[in-house]
């Protein structure tokens, strides 16, 4: 477990914080860098279940989805708070959640994962094939949200800024996590589910605590998006979003918290390029994370310590 | 009796695992269970401690009924258990395996306040550790411990839930003759400074001719003798199922 001293992350937080006062920095750019803090944090949420607890979690785009619609439903009745629109989102993810994560974490392995596939595939579908929240085209054309009445997030830079204050907040939740003794015990169970419960622990509760809070803090992350892209649509909870999600974390590097935020940013910004060069960009990007996870088991961040071994200054 | 197990009987479909077992362990004493090979004896202590319920039968634990409660309930009664096949924490360190059992304890867990107090446990462990041996070890993954160190840490790991009855599922599995003979003396130590019952099973018969209060036999899942080492060693049903036809 890598422990990022805090001078680190704050240094790298000002310098995110002063990428829009690069000379050179578009709206384009602004909103990509949107995207890819937005994915990375979002797979940073994944990280606890997949990388500390072991649990790996197929339906995580449906927490993603009902956040943003959360969020539009809101913004289209003229509720344009955005804390009302986080308040709701924590609300509508939490209790979805709940659900969800009561009865899969009653069972294991494949079947966890199956069970999150599966309602999350009905909520997709419910949201694809009824009127109620507009069918296949969701809900466009929502208006600009406000911090308080009066400040509105109406700039690209706003924007970015929102989603650079989820990815702190999302970043002192998940470290809070994994170095408290709930989440030594994730990561017990992670080694040795029966064992742990050998020793006491009610395993599945601390399952459904890790699933909560990965759940709410995605359902977060939906909730703003739609702040950004002003349309909420089910696409955003189609399953390939939930395997996206999984790949992120994966090529970031599994149960290190930092290395699925560049994993997710990293996939957002390999997708914005390579599609703007050609149509099968999913060849391309399929092909890098095939050599991702072939010759980096340990993803993105495992270079360093591959750099590091290089040097010779970390005993093989 | 700590513990009291009445009439157990454990069926796998067709197959009778226990047939009305019973069993009343003393506090303080060295119990141990022997038999052959498939005789029901991990069968009985996975029923004891809760991993299955029994199909017939009762088993009670300081007076109190527990049969069919599952394993965490079972261990915060103070009951603890070692697997017969290492079962221990692989990819943490081990300090970090004895921390996060002593920790089950702590009045944080289980409770929202788990998520920003981390419970103060290791004078607690580190002594342990040192009791094991295991001391100069503690920042090593449990995975590179040799065999013998990984037994070690097996019990530590049970220990650290500070049992009042502990159960040992073949402590020196593995072990040469000279890691057996001082692990024996090392747990009849710390049973005897920590006060505690100890239910064992064990294959090696010089372990628990040397160790044990009360010696009962296991062979085709029912209890065929019950009585002191002496009396064990010399009872003609023992030696009848030890050396007619099963193959130890």
């Amino acid at each position: 477990m890598s422990k990022p001293p805090t001078w680190r992350v704050a240094l790298v937080f000002a310098l995110l914080a002063a990428v829009p006062f690069v000379p050179g920095v578009s709206r384009y750019h602004l909103l990509l860098a949107f995207d890819a803090l937005l994915f990375g944090a979002i797979a940073m949420s994944l990280d606890l279940l997949i990388g500390y607890t072991g649990l790996v979690s197929f339906g995580h785009a449906a927490f993603y989805g009902l956040g943003a619609y959360a969020t539009a439903v809101l913004l289209e009745r003229g509720v344009l708070s955005v804390w009302a629109c986080l308040a709701f989102a924590l609300v509508v993810v939490g209790l979805y959640a709940l659900v969800v994560s009561y009865f899969a974490t009653a069972r294991r392995g494949i079947y966890f994962a199956l069970l999150t596939l599966i309602f999350a595939e009905v909520v997709y579908t419910f949201f694809r094939y009824t009127q109620t929240f507009g069918g296949s085209d969701g809900i466009q054309g929502l208006p600009d949200a406000s911090v308080w009445p009066g400040v509105l997030i109406d700039t690209p830079t706003r924007k970015y800024y929102l989603v650079l204050a989820y990815l702190l907040g999302a970043w002192v939740v998940c470290r809070r996590v994994v170095t408290s003794h709930f989440g030594r015990v994730l990561v017990a169970i992670r080694e040795n589910e029966d064992r742990a419960r050998f020793l006491g622990y009610n395993v599945q509760r601390y399952k459904m605590g890790a699933c909560m809070i990965s759940a709410l803090l995605t359902g977060l992350g939906g909730a703003i998006y739609p702040i950004r892209a002003a349309f909420a649509t089910p696409d955003l909870m189609v399953w390939t979003e939930s395997g996206e999600f999984i790949i992120s974390v994966m090529i970031g590097g599994l149960g290190t918290l930092v290395g699925p935020v560049i994993g997710g940013a990293f996939f957002t910004l390999l997708r914005d390029k390579v599609s703007s060069v050609v149509d099968w960009y999913f060849l391309v990007i399929g092909a890098v994370l095939v050599v991702i996870v072939l010759f980096m088991p340990r993803g993105l961040l495992g270079l360093r310590r591959l750099v590091r071994l290089r040097r010779g200054r970390l005993p093989a | 009796m700590i513990l009291e197990v009445d009439a157990v009987g454990k069926q796998f479909g067709a197959l009778a695992a226990l047939t009305r077992v019973s069993l009343s362990v003393a506090p303080g004493q060295v119990f141990s269970v022997i038999g052959p090979n498939g005789a029901g004896k991990s069968t009985l202590f996975n029923v004891i401690s809760g991993l299955h319920a029994p199909s017939t039968g009762h088993v009670r634990f300081a007076g109190e009924d527990i049969t069919g409660l599952p394993p965490e309930q079972v261990n915060r009664r103070g009951l603890a258990k070692t697997f017969q096949i290492t079962n221990v924490f692989p990819e943490i360190s081990v300090l970090d395996n004895v921390r996060v059992a002593a920790q089950s304890r702590a009045p944080e867990s289980g409770r929202l306040r788990s998520l920003w107090r981390r419970p103060d446990v290791d004078d607690t462990v580190l002594r342990l550790l040192e009791a094991f041996g295991l001391g100069r070890r503690a920042d090593e993954l449990a995975e590179n411990l040799s065999h013998g160190e990984q037994r070690y840490l097996e019990i530590c790991l049970a220990l650290a839930t500070a049992p009042r009855l502990l159960l040992l599922d073949e402590p020196t599995a593995g072990m040469t003759p000279g890691e057996t003979r001082d692990a024996t003396a090392l747990i009849r130590r710390i049973v005897v400074e920590r006060g505690l019952t100890l239910l064992l099973i064990e294959h090696d018969m010089s372990v628990v001719m040397g160790i044990s209060d009360r010696v009962a036999v296991l062979h085709f899942g029912e209890k065929i003798a019950e009585g002191t080492p002496e009396e064990i060693r010399h009872d003609p049903r023992v030696i009848e199922a030890y050396l007619g036809g099963v193959d130890d």
